[in-house]
């Protein structure tokens, strides 16, 4: 391949590659529980929550990224003690979150007369070139610490997530966990909105989980599939976005959502192939359970 | 010490009482059906005992400790009424049985090998060593279920409590499910199982405590099937067997 990576010697694409690679490495540590959880737009909402944060910080002149990370947290909180001890359903305490977050977003700006909006769009598509040294460690700072927690708690994090009822009779500290997810996922927001944008940042929660579960079998091999998947579309998307020279955000994306759609194609496939060639013992050798008509 | 004692156990949903007034007391090494027909309150009794629906009234305890104080869950072996063992993700048959020995671990520490050993020695005693590794959402129904008692014994319990476990599954799972439940008898585990029909598990039960309208109407022998229920070709119906129709998602997860 005889691709032209000289851009690469720019300071500021070091820095726009460093961040990405991060985030796609250590948001689909996260992705996974939330896919696991059925919750996989939670951290879209927690997006548009993180609107209002970054409007907040306009208002308030203080970096941006602290002021969202505290409003996703509190946002998270008030989801979590919702969901657990009211009769809000999850789909309609995340209309809420989508609704509310752009509106206080929008909102507060317009407080904030001397920012403007223009400034809000750097958010909700993200602007990595834009990206100083600090903000760079803040990101693999706050990537590290999300990532290794999820590591760690593996197996107490994917059985809150799969049987919350079991979990509770085993006296595991449900409440507890269940926050800890929302608040890793409000972490990993606050920290990839400069990457992929406030719009977007789901998408590398998800999609890396979503591309590699068509093929693995575990949960552990889904979780380090899709952070491996991750730090290769994030990479992918900033050489891609770097060399046509357009927003990053959205071609880290674009890439994901075709890497989806292709192993989803090619696991359909397969699966159609492996039906006559399984590769584990089926389930056929159980006894027939009715009686067979006797042929006449 | 009773492994578990209710004394006037209330449960209402919205101010409708569902469990009303239920005595029990089930004893180290015992083997109890709590059975009646649906809506009979059966299952939010149980509910009730694990933690998982609230009491209105009365008290539950667990080996002698009122149950909101109780802490010891790993003497608990829960198998919850589901249709499926599969969720979001795909999850191997050992990662979902590990979960039976969190209650042993310390949070955030890794397994050790006695987790390990419990994980497999759980898998052979439901019949399942061959499929560790396998995908559980490619599992059959009654293997599913399989698992999930799997999951309730790997945590070594002394009282194990099963809700519905034998609904809509093969013949083989309810074979093995009556020799996991001899097996516990045997190693002095007490064993409390909901459930609309014995089957093989009729020997090996010592009571059965029959429900109706949330109250207790039978507590003693085990009943014997009557009219067209003691026809052994009679066929029961389940609807809600194996119709997990969560399992197909948007992202198609399957």
């Amino acid at each position: 391949m005889s691709l032209d990576l000289s851009i690469l010697n720019y300071e500021f694409m070091q820095r726009a590659l460093i961040s990405a690679l991060v985030v796609g490495l250590c948001a689909p540590a996260v992705g996974v529980f939330l896919v696991q959880k059925r919750l996989a737009l939670i951290g879209d909402g927690l997006g548009h929550i993180a609107l209002t944060g970054v409007a907040v910080g306009f208002l308030t002149s203080t970096s941006p990224m602290w002021t969202t990370l505290a409003v996703t947290i509190a946002a998270s909180i008030v989801m979590e003690l919702l969901r657990s001890h009211s009769k809000t359903s999850g789909d309609v305490a995340l209309a809420m979150m989508f609704y509310g977050g752009i509106a206080g977003g929008v909102y507060l700006t317009g407080l904030a007369a001397d920012k403007g909006v223009a400034n809000l769009q750097q958010y909700l598509f993200g602007s990595l070139l834009t990206t100083g040294w600090t903000e760079v460690w803040t990101v693999v700072g706050g990537g590290a610490a999300v990532a290794l927690l999820m590591l760690v708690l593996r197996p107490w994090m994917s059985a809150i997530c799969a049987d919350e009822q079991y979990a509770r009779v085993a006296g595991l500290p449900v409440a507890g966990l269940n926050l800890l997810l929302l608040m890793t996922t409000a972490v990993t927001v606050s920290v990839s909105m400069r990457a992929v944008g406030l719009l977007l940042v789901s998408a590398l929660l998800v999609i890396p989980v979503v591309t590699v579960q068509q093929f693995t079998r575990s949960l552990k091999a889904t979780m380090f599939g899709g952070m491996a998947a991750g730090f290769l579309i994030a990479g992918a998307g900033i050489i891609t976005s770097a060399v046509q020279d357009v927003p990053p955000g959205a071609t880290i994306v674009l890439i994901g959502v075709a890497c989806f759609v292709v192993t989803a194609t090619a696991a359909a496939i397969v699966h159609r192939l492996r039906r006559t060639w399984r590769r584990h013992p089926p389930p056929e050798g159980e006894p027939l359970e009715v009686e067979l008509p006797s042929k006449a | 010490m009773p492994v578990i004692e209710t004394r006037g156990a209330t449960v209402s949903y919205g101010g409708r009482a569902v469990v009303r007034g239920v005595d029990l007391v089930i004893q180290p090494g015992e083997a109890v059906a709590v059975m009646g027909a649906n809506g009979s309150g059966k299952s939010t009794l149980v509910k009730a005992i694990v933690g998982l629906v609230p009491l209105a009234g009365g008290e539950v305890e667990l080996f002698g400790t009122a149950q909101r104080r109780f802490r010891d869950w790993k003497r608990v072996g829960y198998v919850p009424q589901r249709t499926g063992a599969a969720s979001g993700v795909p999850s191997t048959a050992a990662e979902v049985v590990s979960q039976g020995r969190l209650a042993h671990r310390l949070l955030g520490l890794p397994s050790r090998r006695a987790d390990r050993e419990a994980v497999a020695r759980s898998l052979a005693e439901v019949g399942l060593e061959g499929h560790a590794r396998c995908a559980v959402d490619t599992l059959s129904g009654g293997q599913q279920q399989r698992v999930l008692i799997a999951r309730a014994l790997a945590t070594e319990p002394d009282v194990l409590i099963m809700d519905e476990p034998t609904v809509g599954v093969d013949a083989e799972t309810q074979a093995a499910l009556a020799n996991v439940v001899s097996d516990r008898v045997d190693a002095g585990c007490a064993v409390l199982i909901i459930t609309h029909e014995l089957g093989p598990l009729t020997d090996r039960l010592d009571r059965a405590i029959v429900l109706a309208d949330g109250k207790v109407v039978h507590d003693g022998e085990p009943p014997r099937p009557v009219g067209e229920h003691a026809d052994p070709a009679h066929q029961h119906e389940h609807p809600h067997a194996n119709g997990d129709a969560d399992t197909e998602n948007l992202w198609g997860s399957k």
